[in-house]
């Protein structure tokens, strides 16, 4: 007869109906919040961490963070297309290498206001280095030398005029969307054109970088050396994964720092609660807890019996949150990564952010009902029975 | 004079679970001004319902219930508080003082409702105490007093307003002997110096003989009344 | 109304009220902390000029403006000055982590066309005569403990010098800013000497101007220079968008996207945390206290002071957590504006944050205090003792 039944515990928690409803709905809500930002988090990093293949290189210009901020000429980029031996080549002898350029354009979204939205004008060898990553879905791919545009489909709900058969003006040349794109990580968010005629209509004739296909695993870094002293070119050169990853640093950094500040301050005023209804809880059922210590029931049975009873409790309120959380999961919002380009992401609400949630919770009912436990396991029965 | 107590037909009855239970049954009662009454009959008689509708915690379902010049019935909730706080001082077996404030500030609770300064409460609270014989333990809280003593501290806050009635509901049930015989004693004195009116339900026979006279009650309708007084000047 | 029983219940039960106190503060803190951002970002909005306009391109954030343009937009009537900002996106070496915004501009019309910022160090006239001096915001001067006549180091990443090392610029001048459009934490420097460095061969680096700032002269409809300067270019080689600072600094805010949205869902789900959570301690208080009011009607208390009383309680308490979250939140004021200042401008507490959060803690302590406040009231004292047993 050591621990005390647990059936005592569940009918209790029935029998108050409404205080066990009401910390439930505390907890709950605190662990909505939380999975909330755990799903976004992980939405955002599913979106960068998805692709970015092994056997692509990036080449940048050196001391760029970003292609946003790198310049390479035409001749540059000719070098590095042409004259890198790691650089595979097709079965014609042309070597897998694109020049692109990279800006990010300001465009009008469907709700009126103005958003940054990414445009890569791309060569027609961009496709064949993606492979399978980038897929027409709509439409037709943009004629070489066109004023035409293809849309990503992340854009498709957020940006006005993005449809096939819309038109976009880019500076003052009017481009003709002709079809829609699905691509991996970022370059769902994005929209392409020809490299010629987006450098012309942005009157820019600096390329931001390369893309080449490599065999997986080369070592770039010696690729890099050996151009550090060139007095021609000096990239920077990575696999795209490397230089995809190196992109969400800052807002998932953000996201981390921000769910990281409500976790600690919504959980200690989850414990408060907790503690609080735990409290009352026991304070309801003095004279009972006098009853079961006059029967025989030791005090670390005692104990042992409020401290599972808060953890369900806990439970309890992680399983509310993360129902409240449901509904949510794939609702796709925007946010700007640090090239301040649109990048649309769903809240993912996975089974590790669901367990991390319900784990949570548990923690939470165990730490607030660890003092009122301890209390009541400390009467004496005359004293409980007294109180009553 | 202290006013007299006059129930006339009243009836009460409780519903409890689908059942009804006719508590009170057309009940004709006259009580005199001044006196000691103690209430007895066995469990279910009541007794405490009786003494419910007297103070104004509940109404009858039919008849009259006149303390002094008020009838009862013609009271509403807010009224029959007013007139509670003023006219009438409950006893109740549980002591029921609150245990959040202390002695005096329990005496004090109910002088709130009347018109009085902060120093004019003080002053009354500190007077009911010192009837009671409690001066010295004025500034502890409940938990800190004897049974007895809390039972005491009870009794001033009922005479605090200085109301004519006094409600006792088993005032010595939770004593022992000697300390319910002080009880007993302070109440008697009430009722002969101040000339209070006490109503005290009991089941305890030598409770019983501290009043003046003893009122039996069976299944709702008023049984025989012993005469104390009768008894004792015969003896 | 014996208010002592209000403070003697509060008080006879710490732990219980503590705890409610605590969970009233941390909801106040947070909802005050989430409002001071969205209440932050309007007013940058607020206080932005009304006479100053900006010339960017129309394409995008990124492209500059020939400098060609400077001539073209002078001969626009109703414009008193004309400053270049050029975005130099440099990075402090020593603090990889830390971010603060550097512009190329021209000394001559910029502290003139900003009188927001004030000087607080140093000279201004020292740093328009040295052609590599700067202007530093006295936040960011504070947060790295830089002292006039200082060089400081910044590495270029949009323009980077031939010779491979960092830009160097010395401090000339500390600011502060006294308006929430206006920040305090960016480096200003000459943007001639930007450009000659390109041209000399010192640097690579796009040639052309981010933004003009244009101050339009006091009486003249601003509106009038913004449709004359986006005709001026409408045909190439950039064409250019002319907007208020207003309008300029909310394409920033707009940047954030549905952040503001996601903080008033999270501040949402506070409120419905914590009010469950104080609903929860008030009823509990008012099952424990059935005995009481009980004796208290018995007294002759009404109906009415029953309920108040509980309703107070529950003021009390949430009085209590509201004034201790609105003094936390003010004690992470500071820090906290200075950790976002780049991306979440003008965060900080004012009047309406306090009061909103003042009214959230007491709208919640009023409804969790009514349901047990009116079945206190309700309770009839005959049942309310037989509780007693």
């Amino acid at each position: 007869m050591a621990f005390v039944p647990f059936r005592y515990n569940l009918r209790s928690l029935f029998v108050r109906a409404t205080a066990t409803a009401l910390t439930i709905c505390a907890i709950g809500a605190t662990v909505a919040v939380l999975a909330g930002m755990l799903s976004l988090q992980q939405g955002f990093a599913t979106l960068f961490q998805e692709r970015g293949r092994e056997d692509v290189a990036v080449f940048l210009r050196k001391g760029a963070t970003s292609e946003g901020e790198s310049g390479l000429t035409r001749e540059q980029c000719d070098i590095l297309a042409k004259e890198v031996p790691e650089v595979e080549r097709g079965p014609d002898g042309q070597p897998l290498a694109s020049a692109e350029v990279f800006l990010a354009v300001r465009l009008r979204k469907f709700d009126g206001g103005e958003t940054n939205v990414a445009i890569r004008g791309v060569q027609p060898m961009t496709f064949a280095i993606h492979g399978d990553d980038v897929r027409i879905v709509d439409g037709a791919p943009f004629q070489p030398g066109s004023d035409e545009l293809l849309v990503g489909e992340g854009l498709l709900d957020r940006i006005a005029n993005c449809h096939v058969g819309d038109t976009l003006r880019i500076n003052t040349v009017t481009f003709r969307i002709v079809g829609t794109f699905a691509g991996k990580g970022g370059y769902r968010s994005e929209i392409w054109g020809d490299l010629e005629r987006l450098s012309q209509a942005l009157q820019r004739p600096v390329r931001s970088r390369v893309i080449a296909k490599v065999r997986a695993g080369t070592d770039l870094a010696a690729v890099q050396a050996r151009y550090d002293a060139d007095l021609r070119v000096q990239p920077r050169v990575e696999t795209e994964r490397t230089y995809l990853a190196s992109q969400t640093g800052e807002l998932s950094g953000r996201f981390q720092l921000l769910g990281g500040f409500l976790a600690i301050i919504m959980g200690i005023g989850a414990i408060f609660t907790g503690t609080n209804s735990m409290l009352g809880t026991i304070g309801a059922r003095t004279h009972e807890i006098g009853i079961l210590k006059a029967i025989g029931y030791r005090p670390w049975a005692i104990f042992a019996s409020f401290v599972g009873e808060a953890v369900l409790l806990g439970l309890l309120g992680g399983a509310f949150g993360c129902l409240l959380v449901l509904p949510f999961q794939g609702a796709e919002t925007g946010t700007m990564n640090q090239t301040f380009s649109e990048v649309t992401f769903a809240f993912r609400t996975t089974l590790p952010v669901l367990a991390q949630a319900i784990t949570f919770a548990a923690v939470l009912g165990l730490v607030g009902g660890l003092f009122p436990a301890w209390r009541a396991a400390r009467m004496t029965p005359t004293q409980a029975l007294r109180r009553g | 004079m202290a006013s007299a107590i006059i129930l006339r037909s009243v009836t009460k009855t409780y519903t409890r679970a689908g059942e009804s239970l006719r508590v009170l049954d057309e009940l004709d009662l006259q009580m005199q001004g001044g006196t000691f009454y103690a209430l007895m009959g066995p469990s279910g008689s009541g007794k405490t319902t009786l003494l419910n509708l007297v103070g104004g915690l509940d109404t009858a379902d039919a008849g009259e219930v006149i303390v002094g010049d008020t009838d009862l019935g013609t009271l509403d909730g807010s009224q029959l508080a007013a007139w509670r706080a003023r006219n009438v001082g409950f006893v109740f077996q549980g002591f029921n003082l609150l245990p959040v404030l202390t002695a005096r500030e329990n005496v004090e609770l109910p002088l709130l409702l009347a018109p009085l300064s902060k120093a004019e409460r003080r002053a009354q609270a500190e007077r009911a105490l010192e009837l009671v014989g409690l001066s010295d333990r004025m500034d502890h809280k409940p938990r800190e007093l004897s049974g007895g003593q809390e039972q005491r501290v009870a009794i001033a806050r009922a005479i605090a307003s200085d109301p004519e009635v006094l409600l006792a509901d088993e005032p010595t049930g939770d004593l022992d002997r000697t300390t319910a015989g002080t009880v007993l004693d302070l109440l008697q004195r009430l009722n002969r110096e101040l000339k209070k009116t006490i109503l005290m339900v009991t089941h305890d026979p030598q409770a019983a003989t501290y009043a003046d006279q003893v009122i039996h009650l069976d299944k709702g309708k008023l049984g025989r009344i012993d005469d104390n007084r009768a008894a004792a000047k015969r003896s | 109304m014996p208010w002592q029983l209000l403070w003697r219940n509060v008080l006879g039960h710490p732990v219980r009220s503590l705890l409610t106190v605590g969970a009233v503060a941390v909801a106040v803190f947070l909802v005050c902390m989430l409002q001071a951002v969205t209440s932050g970002l309007s007013r940058t909005l607020d206080a932005a000029a009304a006479n100053r306009l900006l010339v960017q391109s129309a394409v995008s954030l990124f492209v500059d403006l020939p400098l060609a343009y400077q001539q073209k937009l002078a001969s626009i009537p109703g414009i008193d000055a004309i400053c270049k900002w050029q975005w130099f996106g440099g990075r402090y070496e020593q603090d990889k982590g830390g971010f603060f915004p550097q512009f190329g501009i021209d000394p001559e019309t910029f502290l003139v066309s900003y009188p927001e910022m004030t000087v607080v160090d140093g000279d201004y006239a020292a740093f328009q005569k040295e052609r590599t001096a700067c202007m530093v915001g006295s936040d960011t001067a504070t947060k790295y403990g830089w002292k006039v006549g200082q060089t400081v180091p910044i590495t270029g990443t949009i323009f980077q010098r031939t010779d491979g090392r960092p830009w160097e610029f010395t401090v000339r001048a500390i600011y502060t800013s006294t308006s929430a459009a206006v920040d305090k934490i960016s480096l200003y420097f000459h943007y001639d000497y930007l450009r000659e460095s390109v041209e000399q061969g010192g640097a690579t680096g796009p040639e052309g101007v981010g933004v003009y700032m244009l101050r339009v002269t006091p009486g003249t409809d601003p509106l009038t220079v913004q449709q004359a300067a986006d005709a001026l270019f409408e045909n190439g080689p950039q064409r250019v968008q002319t907007t208020t600072e207003a309008e300029f600094n909310r394409q920033f805010i707009s940047m954030l996207g549905d952040v503001p949205t996601l903080l008033r869902l999270i501040g949402g789900a506070v409120l419905f945390a914590i009010f469950f959570a104080v609903l929860n301690t008030m009823l509990m208080a008012g099952r424990e206290r059935t005995r009481d009011l009980g004796i208290m009607k018995a007294l002759g208390f009404t109906d009415r002071t029953a309920g108040l009383l509980l309703l107070a309680e529950s003021l009390a308490l949430c009085a209590i957590g509201a004034a201790l979250g609105l003094l936390l939140g003010l004690l992470a004021e500071a820090p906290f504006a200075m950790m976002t200042a780049a991306f979440l401008p003008g965060f900080g507490f004012d009047r309406d944050t306090a009061l909103l959060g003042a009214m959230v803690a007491l709208g919640v302590g009023m409804i969790a205090g009514i349901l047990p406040g009116l079945r206190a009231a309700r309770l009839t004292t005959v049942d309310a003792l037989r509780e007693v047993g």
